[in-house]
């Protein structure tokens, strides 16, 4: 029994060691930076540490319904999320994140006006713009001859078992909604039905679904077309022109990934050091060099090179106004995903 | 499966553990009630919750989550993951088994060497063994290339393969990750095989097949077993593979799982799948003891005869 007594009490005083050393560290600052895999260069996470001397802790994830989950699971803590434009809106909506101190932003006049006050955040109270892109189709034009200028091109009987697709069910059904004329943000049950039959279609012709990352079985080869994230169509065209981006002719939306700060944030300040560390010209080129997606920085997109504003993927030539995802609720959003798995497993 | 304490109630060292004993598992105790106990009462408890705004749990009692397991499309996803995993351990059962008795019938350092090459591929990351996968399996990969360069494609098959993206992919990955965890236990067991008792068994007058149906097989049934549970069960709720190599195209129940904890944010009906999952877990280790036990006493005359 003396032993164990021992033991505990030795146990104690390696517990009060350990804490004793973790406190000053914690003095000296630390970011929970909680965002999207593939999106925020090393470079930029060294930058601001050999500046402030906070150590960021980058943790990543694959879709913003996926940052939501862990967020509201409670247990890890972060001091900065990235969300795309509709979870921003449902997290506003539901008071899950804590208003942006512009005061402290000093480069936030950096921001192109047209990427500022949108829907998800009519005030811009919340959050600060990260990256733009679009959504659109990437054909490889030394396999595919004819043009492909929409969701029906891409999806035509002849280019069966060539498609490579997002794996995301809202993207396709909105792809579907466009197809039928229908407003993007429309998921009521008449229009969910109206997307079932031309969905199951196009999903027999799809090779296949990957969001990480669609431009590797175009790069292998193994398949020709893709509805893609422009950022990825992107990179491709960097890597070989014969990868054409276009957006969609019966209808293409934007996207907006974001900066904002949960509730429960522990290093609010350093949060907002980031920011506006981020909104620097010379920081956000940075970003751009390596996730070549549209960048809402004017400021930075003046140190671009002509070839990178060049690219059609990143910079589109836009004729028309392109829409942008609302919070659906958590109804339409189950039932999109019941309808996807139900077509998915429908063979 | 064999030894367990409670089948030997004559065993001297089978006392009561002491203070000293307690205190030695309890580092491994702590581990199973924090990360293994725990975590599966936490799933349970989800299971019965419902799903709250943006993905928030709502703790309650209802059954909801478990009638929806037994939606007809949930069922034909359990039924094709089965089958998957099934067709999986047969044929790694038909390439380890074989693989696992030469490996145990070499002299002993040559034994070592082999096991060893079973073992290397477990120090690279899975994922990037899966990607390497890819490279072999692409259109314009190493395997279409082999074949083109040996004449092959164009003489027994018209094109190159397009097997990247394909339930076949979705086999080979299957199969390949799971291999090892066939050939390690059935090796331990034919390792410990005396082969006496094969010599014994041909003395006697058995054929080949009679020896190895009815001394081999039961003999090394412990890692077969064994060899079919490491393999079952992960194979079944994988998803890696399914997405990587098969394109996404068809899921299998991990892939489900998955998707209700990431994507559709719908965590007590995930738990709920996760706990009938884990029910099935159990229940297949209950036939495979089952079937053990029923193996054995075939065995056991067997062994004391020598």
């Amino acid at each position: 029994m003396k032993k164990l007594r021992h033991l505990i009490l030795l146990g104690l005083a390696a517990l009060c060691a350990t804490t004793a050393f973790a406190a000053p560290k914690k003095k000296k600052g630390e970011l929970n930076l909680f965002a999207w895999s593939e999106y925020v260069p090393q470079a930029v996470l060294d930058g601001f540490t050999e500046e402030t001397g906070i150590k960021v802790n980058y943790e990543t994830y694959a879709s913003g319904e996926e940052m939501l989950a862990k967020l509201q699971a409670g247990g890890a803590r972060y001091d900065l999320i990235q969300p795309p434009d509709y979870v921003a809106e449902a997290m506003i909506k539901n008071d899950l994140l804590v208003p942006i101190q512009r005061e402290k932003l000093t480069n936030y006049g950096n921001l192109l006006p047209e990427y500022l006050g949108m829907p998800h955040d009519p005030e811009q109270r919340y959050t600060v713009p990260y990256m733009v892109g679009t959504v659109g189709i990437v054909v490889n034009t030394e396999r595919v001859k004819d043009p492909v200028l929409g969701y029906a091109d891409l999806f035509a009987e002849k280019h069966a078992g060539r498609i490579v697709v997002l794996d995301d069910g809202r993207e396709l059904a909105t792809a579907a909604l466009y197809t039928l004329g229908k407003n993007l943000n429309d998921f009521s049950d008449e229009n969910l039905a109206a997307v079932k039959p031309v969905l199951a279609t196009w999903f027999k012709r799809v090779k296949l679904f990957d969001s990480d990352s669609p431009k590797t079985a175009l790069l292998n080869g193994d398949v020709d077309l893709g509805l893609v994230w422009g950022g990825e169509a992107a990179l491709l065209w960097k890597e070989d022109k014969k990868f054409q981006y276009v957006l969609p002719a019966e209808g293409a939306h934007m996207f907006v990934d974001l900066l904002g700060i949960p509730k429960r944030a522990k290093n609010v300040e350093n949060a907002h050091l980031f920011i506006d560390y981020i909104l620097r010209p010379e920081v956000s080129k940075l970003i751009s060099d390596d996730f070549p997606y549209t960048n809402p920085n004017g400021a930075a997109r003046k140190l671009l090179s002509a070839d990178q504003l060049a690219n059609p993927a990143s910079y589109p030539k836009v004729d028309r106004k392109l829409d942008t995802f609302r919070d659906l609720g958590d109804a339409a959003a189950a039932k999109i995903d019941e309808l996807i798995t139900d077509l998915k497993n429908a063979r | 499966m064999q030894g367990l304490p409670g089948s030997f109630p004559e065993n001297p060292h089978a006392r009561a553990p002491r203070l000293r004993g307690w205190l030695l598992l309890a580092p491994m105790l702590a581990w199973l009630a924090l990360f293994v106990v725990a975590p599966a009462f936490v799933l349970l408890a989800y299971s019965f919750a419902s799903r709250g705004a943006l993905g928030a749990v709502e703790f309650g009692f209802s059954w909801d989550n478990y009638a929806r397991v037994f939606d007809p499309i949930y069922l034909k996803i359990l039924a094709r993951s089965v089958g998957y995993a099934a067709l999986t351990t047969v044929l790694c059962v038909l390439i380890g088994y074989p693989a696992a008795w030469f490996i145990a019938r070499r002299p002993p350092v040559w034994r070592e060497r082999l096991i060893l090459l079973v073992m290397i591929p477990f120090w690279t990351s899975f994922l990037i063994r899966t990607y390497a996968w890819i490279a072999i399996l692409k259109s314009e990969g190493l395997l279409n290339g082999l074949l083109q360069a040996s004449g092959a494609v164009p003489r027994i098959f018209p094109e190159p393969l397009a097997l990247l993206y394909t339930p076949t992919a979705v086999v080979i990955g299957l199969v390949y990750a799971y291999l090892p965890f066939m050939i390690l236990p059935v090796y331990a067991s034919a390792e410990k095989l005396d082969g006496s008792l094969v010599e014994a068994a041909h003395d006697l007058g058995a054929g080949p097949l009679r020896v190895f149906r009815e001394v081999i097989v039961p003999l090394t049934w412990p890692g077969i077993a064994a060899g079919m549970l490491l393999v079952f069960m992960p194979a079944l709720g994988m998803f890696a593979v399914t997405d990587l190599m098969g394109g996404a195209r068809v899921s299998m129940i991990g892939n489900v799982i998955h998707n209700q904890f990431t994507k559709a944010l719908n965590l007590p009906f995930g738990a709920a799948l996760g706990v009938v999952f884990t029910l099935l877990f159990v229940l297949c280790y209950a036939l495979l003891q089952w079937r053990g036990g029923r193996a054995r006493p075939a065995a056991a005359p067997a062994a004391s005869n020598s």
